[in-house]
């Protein structure tokens, strides 16, 4: 019953009409999101009373951070159905979420560098939750580097699928880090079951941050797969009809 | 009490009938290049099957896909009735597949690669293995590592498998690569025998054969 | 038709013969080992006290790149002349066949590592409460290097990009299994209970001894296709 229309949105034609609807929407919402995040975090929360207004950088680190686990479950997951079910669509949504989460992973790391400087006096130090994250760049690098390392698009996506399955095992290391090892990086912040050890007036930009990352990424997302799609069905008749009519 | 043959009782048929093979509407992509789309074709017992085309028409594609190395994009390919990717396993114990590779080890000798293949067989011939290269006219190669033999020895210790293992489908992918007219000669004489038997050959090449004893059907991939 | 076990057997007997009519595979990795331990004297100026307190992480990192040097090849002959695509038609599980020519690649790789790899740590006058931790965390770690870096060998073999894309790949998977010895290491040096990082390092290799041939059968039939 629910997968009838998931059958219909998961032919590369319809998904490639969904993502031409869809994109403007997320788009417009990322912009009136990150508009209303930003100016909380930056004028609306307190200053934090150990830190003083360095502390702001939080409302990019954290979501940034958040984005690029999220991301890379999801790259498994989509390989993953892409290898099980060969879903075309998830072969493709998976290929095109790997510069996004390698940008994510990226950012994170450059801002807690930044952040880190003049808290902790250094700019990086090898401690887990830090280690972790440095792995999960790595992994999106080979995770792309893989896929470009094949001729045929679907053995690439097929390759790149197993990689990310296995590189799984990462993400439960880097998401109780904070928790298995006391270290210099902070505990956990926000927690599914206990009350936030943060301020609610910290808290709702963060959250309203974190959303906007997700919008940007759905719209990035579609966009990206958009194009990839029309290189997967390069030889079909619908994309030749929309060629000619772009023409 | 082993996995195997478990499986063996629970599909008799698969040993026991007639083999028979049935590809309907084929079509394999690669490299986002359809090589070739609605290939059909039925095969009974002591059937002859040339796939033919010019080079990069997707024979060896066929072939594997045929095998279970590969997977079309659409249609399937059926033994005894049932679609190989559902009885992968009892289906690939009654094929032989020699392809372009030979899938024989350079650093062992011609009688421990036969070894190896009888080992691992779906089910073994009673031919011995020093009869095996006999008949292959390697008589007395039988302890020399094949790193030392020419390419056209070492073609034929491939196509050994095909007379220490009992199976009923033979996929071959240019056979006769390598060989000499005597080599050919041997080969062609043993699919005659398979036929007779009651198996069925399925070979891929691009030059035009002629076998006595047995009629050949032709598919052609590719344009004409 | 024979067991599972007799495949199993065939294919590791196969590989082990193999090896030894190429000696060179079984002692270069081990060659390579002593060089490479050797030059780290040479990098770091011979400062004893500074060389006493890297012993042990020297000779782990030596031990892991010369595994993955040596894991490069398990699969590259078989592709390369066509026994992969018989070995999967053979109507036997490859998982099964897979776990055979890792099991075959560790015996001749990674147990002569790790004697070696002792005999270094007892050369270089590490303590033995760290000595032993090494030899466990090797004994517990190297088959998991094998087992892992066989998942993404699988998925490299025969590429242009070889070994640079196959250590991009694998080094970020071994991360955790270096970190966790060496914190056993450090934890046994100082005197303290190494149970908790023995058991991550056992469950690490439960996981890889379940799930990695099947990922890596998985692979390889991917790369045939």
């Amino acid at each position: 019953m629910i997968l009838k229309p998931l059958y219909r949105f998961a032919s590369p034609q319809n998904f490639y009409h969904l993502s031409v609807l869809l994109t403007p929407w997320f788009a417009w919402a990322t912009v009136l999101l990150m508009l209303i995040g930003l100016y909380g975090g930056l004028v609306f929360a307190p200053a934090d009373y150990q830190q003083g207004d360095s502390f702001r950088i939080i409302y990019i680190h954290v979501p940034s951070a958040w984005m690029s686990l999220f991301i890379y479950v999801l790259m498994a997951v989509f390989g993953g159905i892409g290898l099980i079910w060969h879903v075309k669509i998830a072969d493709v949504l998976a290929k095109s979420c790997a510069p996004l989460g390698l940008s994510f992973t990226f950012l994170a790391l450059a801002t807690g560098s930044i952040w880190g400087k003049p808290m902790w006096g250094t700019w990086w130090v090898w401690d887990a939750r830090l280690t972790s994250e440095l792995i999960l760049l790595f992994l999106y690098l080979g995770y792309m580097a893989l896929q470009s390392a094949f001729d045929d698009r679907r053995v690439a996506a097929r390759a790149g699928a197993i990689l990310a399955l296995v590189g799984m095992v990462n993400i439960p290391i880097i998401h109780y880090s904070v928790e298995w090892w006391s270290t210099l990086h902070q505990g956990p912040t926000v927690s599914k079951f206990d009350a936030p050890s943060i301020h609610i007036n910290m808290l709702i930009p963060l959250l309203i941050m974190a959303l906007a990352f997700k919008t940007y990424f759905a719209s990035v997302l579609l966009l990206r797969a958009r194009t990839e799609i029309l290189e997967y069905e390069c030889n079909s008749n619908w994309v030749r009809e929309l060629l000619n009519e772009s023409d | 009490m082993n996995i195997l043959n478990k499986n063996q009782q629970g599909n008799p048929d698969l040993d026991q009938a007639a083999p028979f093979f049935e590809v309907r509407m084929l079509e394999c992509i690669r490299q986002d290049v359809i090589l070739f789309q609605d290939v059909h074709f039925e095969l009974q017992a002591g059937e002859l099957l040339q796939i033919d085309g010019v080079n990069g028409s997707g024979k060896s594609s066929l072939l594997r896909i045929l095998a279970g190395l590969m997977q079309a994009n659409s249609g399937n390919v059926c033994w005894q009735g049932q679609k190989i990717s559902k009885c992968r396993y009892e289906y690939q114990r009654q094929i032989s597949y020699i392809g372009h590779l030979n899938g024989v080890k350079n650093t062992l000798t011609a009688l421990e690669n036969l070894q190896a293949m009888g080992a691992l067989a779906g089910s073994k011939s009673d031919i011995t293995l020093s009869d095996a290269l006999i008949q292959l006219e390697l008589t007395g190669m039988d302890d020399i590592p094949l790193n030392r033999m020419s390419a056209g020895q070492k073609r034929r210790i491939a196509l050994a498998r095909l007379l220490v293992t009992k199976s009923k489908v033979w996929l071959l992918d240019e056979p006769f690569t390598s060989l000499d007219a005597s080599g050919k000669s041997v080969i062609e004489r043993l699919i005659v025998e398979h036929c007779d038997r009651g198996g069925i050959t399925i070979f891929a090449t691009h030059q035009p054969m002629e076998i006595e004893g047995c009629a050949i059907r032709h598919i052609h991939l590719g344009k004409k | 038709m024979h067991t599972h076990w007799h495949a199993f057997t065939v294919i590791f007997s196969r590989d082990i013969i193999l090896v030894s009519r190429c000696r060179a595979e079984l002692v270069n990795p081990l060659v390579f080992f002593v060089v490479v331990i050797a030059l780290f004297p040479f990098a770091f100026g011979s400062d004893a006290e500074l060389l006493k307190r890297i012993t042990a992480g020297m000779i782990w990192i030596t031990a892991l790149l010369a595994s993955t040097l040596s894991l490069e090849g398990i699969f590259r002959s078989d592709y390369e002349d066509g026994s992969t695509e018989q070995m999967v038609l053979s109507g036997y599980p490859l998982t099964l066949l897979v776990a055979a020519k890792v099991s075959a690649h560790w015996c001749l790789t990674g147990l002569p590592l790790i004697i070696i790899a002792m005999l270094t740590g007892f050369i270089l006058s590490l303590p033995t409460q760290a000595l032993q931790a090494l030899f466990l965390t090797l004994l517990l770690g190297t088959p998991v290097l094998s087992l892992i870096g066989a998942i993404a060998v699988a998925l490299t073999v025969g590429l242009r990009s070889g070994g640079m894309l196959l250590s991009l790949l694998i080094l970020p998977l071994y991360m955790p299994i270096l970190i966790f010895s060496m914190l056993a290491v450090e934890n046994a040096s100082a005197g303290l209970p190494i149970d908790a990082e023995l058991y991550f390092l056992a469950g690490m290799l439960v996981l890889s001894i379940t799930l990695g041939p099947i990922a890596t059968a998985a692979s390889l039939r991917i790369r045939l296709s």
